[in-house]
Order: structure tokens, then sequence, then C-alpha cells
């Protein structure tokens, strides 16, 4: 099972770009400076690969979140780190300042991160879901000072704000990818370097402490680099929601084991979730899908069955 | 070089002193309630204190391994978060003395056909012993045990009582317990915590006296030479 979901992934990930709105003829492809080879390494291409990385950010970013909270339902979306970027995004764009936006959503993210850890501090760290729901009481907030946004926007501004709560995969060059690929080897090697203080985390922070761990330094460093790398794919693409809570999910059910194991792994189908969620985006549609609205669509159903199961 | 804590006091616990030598061993003692559990926190450092010192080194300025190596704790429940992870993943986090191996520990608990369990699917008895286990495996100078017999049947709790009973195991065991027949076999100095004191702290022998008995648990407590029971 696990290898045929493997080899679909992979084929899925090298076909991906040769779908879209036109068709691409092999023969034309290959010309270098046929219309077809530029749409292909100018859109296909880097699209497919922001695509890949974000989803494997988003993913892992939630599998780190859902441990470190002690919570299936935690994830740096939930948590409000996604609206905190969304928020500023529209901060910048009001205060005509469109062309930083990215700068700004990534202070948005982390100051989410910093007012989650000032309130975690208060619990000792120990209360999840009071933690959850302040994320979520954040959210809500958050949506509201967006109102104030809007209300106080332009015609024009009101539409870039929109474009971006929707989440998109559109406006993109390497340099941008160049970034998120460093942001994501970066979170990589982190959790590489940090798998066995983790493993102990997956026991009990009481556990983990025992074995010499200093638990709030791990989980406060955990967090901020998993919020440095989201927050960067966010400022990129808009809010993607429910990648980081549907992949690790399935993924424990798939693998069934422990969850260290499955940190390559939630990166890995978190990307190729995210590039399918595009290619269906892609497809679907005459006028593409902003890519936010499909992952919510499979997203928020899976929210709710995840719940439902929990009750038992 | 002893475990010493100092006049520690929190809302539970009370004036707190007394310390431990290395290699002599300590049961503890005390209604529900009494404290007991909040003491071996306190001295395994998971509630923090500047009370507890360590061959003369405050508890607080002991990090990483070296903190590890000092003191263990073993709570009377396995509380483990990851559905997934298996009994010899468990044991190997902990595995800092490696002259043990992982197989044999298990061995010795009689629990070797458990290795590759869920840690999840366990029974509480089971993972008790995975959990003693551990302790082995860990091989701190000082471990707490919580309770280490409460959800043990009778040949299970056999098995244990010989784990403790063996000097050539652990360095130095401070046992939480209930089972006064336990804490009598084993032998080891008692301390007794009521409502947060110290209520007693000297010899097996002078604490199971009958006279002793009799002022601490309300002439509910019989010494009969070979066992000491309770009286229903």
């Amino acid at each position: 099972m696990k290898t045929l979901v493997l080899l679909a992934s992979l084929s899925l990930l090298v076909a991906a770009p040769f779908f879209g709105q036109i068709d691409l003829p092999l023969d034309e492809l290959l010309q270098p400076h046929s219309m077809a080879h530029q749409v292909f390494m100018q859109i296909r291409l880097p699209r497919v690969l922001l695509a890949f990385l974000v989803g494997g950010i988003l993913s892992l970013g939630g599998l780190v979140f859902q441990v470190v909270f002690r919570n299936p339902m935690s994830t740096p979306y939930t948590l409000g780190v996604a609206s905190g970027a969304t928020l500023f995004t529209a901060i910048a764009i009001i205060a005509g300042l469109g062309a930083y936006s990215p700068l700004f959503a990534f202070v948005g993210a982390m100051m989410t991160v910093l007012i989650l850890f000032a309130v975690a501090s208060r619990f000792g760290g120990y209360d999840p879901t009071a933690l959850l729901l302040v994320g979520i009481a954040l959210g809500f907030f958050y949506a509201a000072a967006l109102m104030v946004m809007y209300a106080l926007s332009t015609l024009q501004e009101s539409y870039e704000i929109l474009r971006f709560t929707m989440g998109s995969l559109d406006i993109v060059g390497f340099g941008q990818i160049g970034i998120l690929a460093a942001a994501a080897a970066l979170l990589l090697l982190m959790m590489r370097y940090y798998k066995e203080a983790f493993k102990a985390l997956l026991v009990s922070y009481e556990f983990a402490f025992l074995q010499g761990i200093h638990v709030k330094k791990l989980s406060y460093t955990l967090l901020f680099a998993v919020s440095v790398a989201v927050g960067a794919a966010v400022s990129l693409t808009g809010p993607i929601g429910f990648v980081g809570l549907i992949i690790p999910h399935m993924l424990a059910t798939l693998y069934r084991q422990s969850a260290e194991k499955l940190l390559v792994p939630s990166f890995f189908y978190g990307g190729v979730f995210l590039v399918l969620c595009d290619l269906i985006a892609r497809s679907l549609a005459d006028a593409t899908l902003p890519i936010g609205v499909v992952t919510s669509f499979v997203g928020a159903p899976f929210f709710i069955y995840l719940l439902l199961r929990k009750r038992k | 070089m002893p475990l010493h804590i100092t006049d520690y006091s929190d809302e539970i616990l009370h004036n707190i002193s007394f310390e431990l030598e290395a290699g002599s061993h300590l049961c503890i003692l005390g209604a529900n309630g009494a404290g007991k559990t909040t003491l071996a926190k306190v001295l395994c450092g998971l509630i923090d204190s500047d009370a507890v010192t360590i061959d003369g080194k405050s508890l607080r300025h002991l990090h990483g391994t070296a903190r590890a190596k000092a003191v263990n704790y073993i709570p009377s429940k396995l509380e483990i978060f990851d559905a997934h992870m298996r009994v010899e993943e468990l044991l190997a986090l902990s595995h800092f003395d490696t002259a043990l191996h992982i197989g044999d520990a298990l061995e010795r608990l009689q629990i070797a056909h458990l290795h590759d369990h869920p840690c999840q699917t366990l029974s509480s008895g089971e993972s008790q012993l995975v959990l003693s286990a551990s302790a082995l495996l860990h091989g701190a100078r000082y471990t707490l045990f919580d309770e280490p017999t409460a959800n043990l049947d009778p040949m299970r709790m056999r098995t244990l009582f010989h784990l403790l009973a063996d000097d050539a195991v652990l360095q130095s065991k401070i046992v939480i317990t209930h089972n006064l027949e336990l804490a009598y076999k084993l032998g080891f100095d008692i301390l007794y915590l009521e409502e947060g004191r110290i209520r007693f702290h000297g010899s097996a022998e002078r604490f199971f006296a009958q006279s002793q008995l009799d002022t601490l648990y309300h002439s509910s407590v019989k010494n009969l030479g070979d066992h000491v029971v309770v009286s229903l």
C-alpha cells in the first residue's frame, strides 16, 4: 500500500507540470524558444515547485504543532498564524506598501506565534485545549480586524486583499521559490537535529524532562522554526488551510508508526497533496479556482470527520 | 554522596528536610493526598525548586544527561501521546545504561513478548512493568517509583518485589507505596508523610513496631511477624 501510494505520488509530481489550460505538445516543448517551452519553464514548473514546497511546509508544520500542543486539531492554520499573516498583508496593501506585503505577512505570522507563546507560558505550556481556543479567538479577532481593513480600503485594495485571503499559487518567480526551498530545507534539517528529543516529546512532557530535555526550550524552538517556514510560505501564497491537518493524520493511518518517522513523509505527501489540489484547481473551472478554496473544500469535511472519530 | 532536600514547602508539603545516602533506599508511605507524589516530583525536578541537591549540586543547576543520570521518576501510569510508539522504541529513549540490553530488561520483568506492542494497547499492569523496565535501562543514581505495584497481579507483584529488593539493581531506590506488606518485606528506611509533613523517618524495624503502627494507623494495621496485614 505504502509503495503504491509512493509510486502514484511520484508519477503525479512528474506529470503535474504537463497539465493545464493549454496543451503543451511534447515536440514543441523541447524547443528552447517555443511558447510551450516558456510556459513550461516559467509558469508550470515554478507553480508545481511552489505548490510542493508550500504543501510540504504546511504539512510538516502541522505535524510538529500537533505534537507540541498535544492536540490533533492544532496546526499553524487553526491557531491563527495564517490569519495573522492575512491581516498584516491587508494592512500593507492599505498602507500602500503592497510591494512589501510578504514581509508584513511574515511579521503577522510571527506576532501570532509570540502571542500564543505568551499565553502558553501562563498555562505552563500544558493546556493544549485552552491554547487551541486562544488560537480560535485570535482568529476571530483577526477576522474582525480584517473587516475593518476592508471597510477602510478602496475597491482595488479590497480586491487585492480578497485574492490573498483565497490563497493563490499564481505570482511566483524562481527567487521566491529559492526562499521557500531554503526555509523548507532549514525546517527539515532542524527536525533531523531534534529528532531524538522530538521522539521523547511524543511520550509526554514529563518523560522528556526526565530524559534531560529542556522541554520548554525545545517546544519553543520547534514552534518558532515551523512558524518561520509557515510565515514564509503564507506570505507568498496566502492562507492555505487544512493541509497540515489532513496529511499528518492520513499518514498516521497509513504508516501506523510513531510520529517521528512521519516527519519526512509528511513533508513529501503534503507537497504532493498541494500539487494535486492545484491540479484540480487548474483543471476544474475555466478560471483557475483559488487553491485555498480547494483545500478547504476537502479539509473542512475531514476536520468534522476527525472530531466525530475522536468522540468515540 | 547524598540526595538532599532542605526545608521545602509549598501548598501541599511543609518543611520537608531529609537526606538519602547514595546506595541506600527509602519507602515513602502516607495516606492518599498526604503529598507523596508531590514530594517525588520535587525530588526529581518536575516541580522546580532550589531545595534539592544531589551530590552537593543543586538539582536546578543540573542539565541534560547529567540530570537524567542523577535522578529519574517512574510515574504510576504510563501516559503516552503518540498512538503508534512501540515498547522497544519507548525503552530506547531512556536507554542511558548501555551496559544493559533492552531485551534483558524486558526479560527481567518477564515481558519480553511485549517488545513490539504499541504502548497504547498495553494494560495498566503491563505498562507499569514496561515503566519499571525503563527505570532499569535509565539507570539513574536515584530512581523514584510511584506506586510501582498498584496495578499488578500477585505474580507480577512478586516479580517486581524481587527486582526492588535486589541490591544490585539501581543504586538508590525510592519507592512510594500503599502496600505495607511490600514496604515491610523490602525493609528500606521509611518516610511517613501526614498532611504534607514528615511524621516518621527511620528504620523499617522501628516503623513496623506494633506500637508505632497503632499510633499512625489507628490500630487498623497488624504486624503478625511474618506479615503486615490490614484488619478490615
